[in-house]
């Protein structure tokens, strides 16, 4: 039971925590434009090189033409083959690659165990011995179970050595870089050994469907985890937990990064919707000290910016 | 032992941090190889006594050196104070979003460090590593700032705050030309470029530290009598009317600068740079202009006719100034858009970074000249005879206009109907490298800072041209296609320095001097290669 109220405990956590985090750029003001091309939701022959709608003769008299479904295009093998970083640095991809395509499979293997626990719980005919459903789901499992597990350790060990071997990544490594990686590592190791002694992973089956049920559904045969699958629990719940608290999150804000920094080149329109942000905006006070600003925290932005610099007073 | 700086060394007291030795910059091709064996000439002893030097081989800031202890500590908590506003949507609300997420997502891959071109330039000397001066700041930042920062440091990287630190840090945030190569290469979005910007705001917006060239000389001028060039209104159009002189004897007719019409559809605003440095600049658009009918004009009002916006390097506050001043005055002119010349900051400046600052009847249409000039010669409005520009010809891509505004195939539909030899660097368009006077480093000279800039900032896109023409030989008149001014100055100085006119026969200039020197009713050449005319009448 125990494990269960830490993996309950981890997951609020991760909630509340990634909730502030996704939070926290919504929140903010809208910024200035910073737009960084090829912004990818341009039409296709001009991502091709880069293009953009200014471009176009009087591009104002032209209805907007972005597309979100060409940014999830762009993105979806961006966050999970690491595109830029294979285009832009080959060596570290063959070891960020592997690294962060196990972390992906295991959730990915998570989900899946979800599934599986939820039609057991439902009595789902698909589950039943030798149904071809049920047959094709444990092997997914199985699938995306250990391929995670065998790239994880593989993505480790070689983050590992590049961060020891290389010394340009070697000096700006904190030990918070290590303590990182090294407890991600000590998850994939963990949940490895279980695995070597549990190969069809019933085990994470067993455990998942517990998790549903706070235990109640077990049947008392089956056996408790390992203690290489305790470990594994334990870790995985306290990384699920420790994820959105550090930089490691990138993977989630990436999407942030994209949609409304590299790629947010929404034109401010009379009466639309950035206008009236940027109004908002306006109306804040700001308390620079410097003598040419000519703040004194109660003038706005927009005073600020229809007066003269103080040197010229 | 680790012999390589880090980024807490940045607080160690020593008299100069970084070092360039003569060898140390990556060569350069034949026949330039006599520079590769020559050292950045060292500032002189009397000259920096009492400024801060103490970062590398350049001054660009000339900081006085606190006259005591106390004056140091005021200075670090005036730093900080700054550093809390960068934070604060009230004071920054223009760029924070961006900068919390550069500020937490960086993994330290060192994908970017490749990507730059200063550090890769300088034989990759520690602090122009993109992610130097963004770790640097990021350390202060966590530790001075954040609950519980003096002990998470001691896990997430240390660093000790003091005037030398901060001394350094501002030298550092005009070490990069904000071209933004590093941003585009990170493999999550961070910005080490726009991290530099917000360095440079903090140390402008709180302390009032700016270079000279940029700031009193720059966007204070400009707001004071007009132009960043000192020019004022009766000035600017005594150029202009030497230069219709002048492009009367080109064309062979009498052209007309038209001034401050009211309704015209269009309002060119040049970089009044270009009136004094070059003329023919101005002339060539009033040409084209006047050749294909467009109803335009120039303003004659303090800052109608000088484009730039010097704030977008290092201040909100001037930039907000000066594009309230420009829209205002677009504004009251009643034309249908602004037409910006060939400066590539003000190009982004405003028409992007602007856009979310002027509301309602401010927000004037704002429109590239590249996409104003390529719309006229693909109309069929002008007659060509491209045989005029039988000369090689590269294009240099301003990182304003490419990477920050995705404006990259117009100028290119110019060059193929009128350039016939053209040929692209490598790489080019969005990928394009920097000219090395980005950000204000083509106006800054204060010292030895020009040296350091063509020996180190500029030295990629030198290093580009001469790949560029490398199959020509070496008495051909060769024409850098720069639409920019600062990019010209920067590529300018470069030719000088490296005394690449007399070595390669190398020349620059704009795209409109091109556009007019390939009109088939020209009566004269306006681009001249020294003495020696480009074409015979
Ligand atoms: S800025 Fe981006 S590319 Fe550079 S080290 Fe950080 S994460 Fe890597
Ligand atoms: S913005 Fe350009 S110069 Fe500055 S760090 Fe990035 S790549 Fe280097």
């Amino acid at each position: 039971m125990g494990l269960y109220v830490l993996t309950y405990a981890c997951a609020l956590v991760f909630v509340l925590a990634m909730g502030l985090r996704i939070r926290r750029p919504i929140a903010l003001p809208v910024h200035v434009r910073w737009e960084l091309y090829p912004v990818r939701h341009e039409t296709a022959e001009r991502v091709a090189y880069g293009g953009s709608y200014l471009e176009a003769l009087n591009w104002w008299e032209r209805p907007d033409k972005r597309s979100l479904w060409n940014e999830l295009k762009y993105m979806a093998p961006e966050i999970l083959l690491m595109r830029g970083l294979w285009k832009e640095n080959r060596r570290l991809w063959w070891v960020s690659f592997p690294f962060h395509f196990g972390l992906y499979l295991m959730v990915a293997a998570f989900g899946l165990l979800l599934l599986h626990a939820l039609l057991a719980l439902g009595g789902a005919p698909a589950l039943a011995d030798g149904h071809p459903l049920g047959r094709l789901l444990d092997g997914l499992i199985v699938l995306a179970g250990w391929s995670g597990l065998i790239l994880g350790n593989i993505g480790c060990l070689g983050l590992f050595y590049r961060r020891l071997a290389d010394p340009e990544l070697r000096d700006y490594a904190s030990f918070a870089d290590y303590f990182n990686l090294g407890f991600i590592f000590l998850f994939f190791l963990c949940a490895f050994a279980a695995g070597l002694g549990d190969p069809s992973l019933a085990g994470a089956r067993a455990h998942t469907l517990g998790l549903l049920t706070a235990g109640s559904a077990l049947e008392a045969s089956i056996p408790g985890p390992s203690a290489a699958g305790a470990a594994a629990v334990v870790l995985a719940s306290l990384l699920t937990a420790y994820i959105p608290l550090t930089h490691m999150s990138h993977m989630v804000m990436k999407y942030f990064f994209y949609h409304s920094v590299k790629w947010d080149d929404a034109p401010n329109r009379r009466g639309g919707k950035i206008e009236a942000a940027v109004r908002e905006n306006l109306g804040l006070r700001p308390t620079w000290q410097a003598r040419h600003v000519g703040a004194d925290g109660r003038k706005s932005w927009r005073e600020i910016a229809a007066s003269e610099p103080g040197e010229m007073k | 032992m680790r012999t390589r700086l880090a980024p807490a060394d940045i607080s160690r007291p020593s008299d100069r941090l970084s070092h360039i030795e003569a060898g140390d910059l990556a060569p350069l091709p034949s026949p330039y190889e006599d520079f590769n064996a020559t050292a950045i000439p060292p500032l002189k002893p009397e000259k920096v006594r009492h400024i801060e030097t103490s970062l590398d081989d350049t001054v660009a800031l000339a900081i006085p050196r606190p006259a005591s202890p106390e004056e140091e500590e005021a200075r670090v908590r005036q730093f900080l104070s700054g550093l809390k506003k960068l934070f604060e949507k009230e004071n920054n609300w223009t760029f924070l979003q961006p900068l919390l997420l550069s500020m937490e997502h960086c993994a330290k891959c060192q994908t970017c460090a490749d990507a730059c071109p200063v550090f890769e330039m300088s034989g990759r000397k520690e602090i122009y590593r993109p992610i130097f001066r963004a770790e640097v700041l990021r350390r202060i930042y966590r530790k001075y700032l954040r609950p519980g920062g003096k002990i998470a440091s001691r896990l997430t990287g240390d660093i000790d705050l003091n005037w030398t630190a901060i001394a350094r840090l501002a030298e550092l945030s005009y070490r990069c030309t904000l071209c933004r190569r590093c941003a585009a290469a990170c493999p999550i979005g961070v910005d080490n470029g726009l991290i530099a910007h917000e360095i440079r705001k903090l140390f402008s917006q709180e302390m009032g530290i700016a270079p000279k060239e940029i700031h009193d000389k720059g966007s204070i001028q400009h707001l004071k009598v007009g132009s960043s060039t000192g020019m004022k209104p009766p000035g600017a159009k005594d150029s202009v009317e030497f230069i219709q002189e002048e492009m009367r004897e080109i064309t062979g007719w009498k052209v007309d600068v038209p001034w401050d019409v009211e309704g015209a559809e269009i309002l060119l605003i040049h970089n009044a740079g270009e009136m004094l440095a070059w003329p023919d600049n101005v002339g060539a658009f009033a040409v084209i202009f006047q050749a294909a009918g467009v109803s335009w004009t120039m303003s004659s009002e303090a800052a109608g006719y000088d484009v730039v916006n010097y704030g977008l390097w290092y201040d909100d506050v001037q930039f907000s100034r000066v594009a309230v001043r420009h829209a205002d005055i677009t504004r009251r002119l009643k034309v249908k858009k602004i037409v910006i010349g060939e400066c590539g900051h003000a190009h982004k400046a405003l028409t992007v970074v602007a856009d979310r600052l002027l509301t309602g009847d401010l927000n004037v249409p704002r429109e590239s000249a590249l996409v104003t000039l390529a719309d006229i010669v693909l109309s069929g409005k002008l007659r060509f005879d491209p045989r005029r520009n039988d000369f090689p010809v590269t294009l240099h891509d301003p990182c304003n206009v490419v990477r920050s505004m995705g404006i990259v195939a117009p100028q290119r539909r110019i060059l193929e109907k009128i350039a016939p030899r053209f040929r692209e660097m490598t790489p080019h368009g969005v990928e394009n490298y920097c000219c090395g006077g980005g950000s204000g480093f083509a106006l800054m000279s204060g010292h030895n800072f020009a040296d350091w800039r063509n020996r180190v900032s500029s030295r990629k896109k030198f290093m580009q041209i001469l790949a560029a023409f490398e199959n020509e030989p070496a008495e051909v008149p060769k024409y850098v296609c720069a639409p920019c001014s600062n990019c010209k100055g920067a590529i300018r100085d470069l030719i000088g320095h490296y005394h690449a006119e007399e070595r390669s026969r190398l020349y620059y200039g704009g795209l409109v001097e091109l556009i007019v020197n390939a009109m088939a009713d020209m009566k004269k050449p306006i681009i001249r290669f020294g003495d020696e005319p480009s074409w015979k009448a």
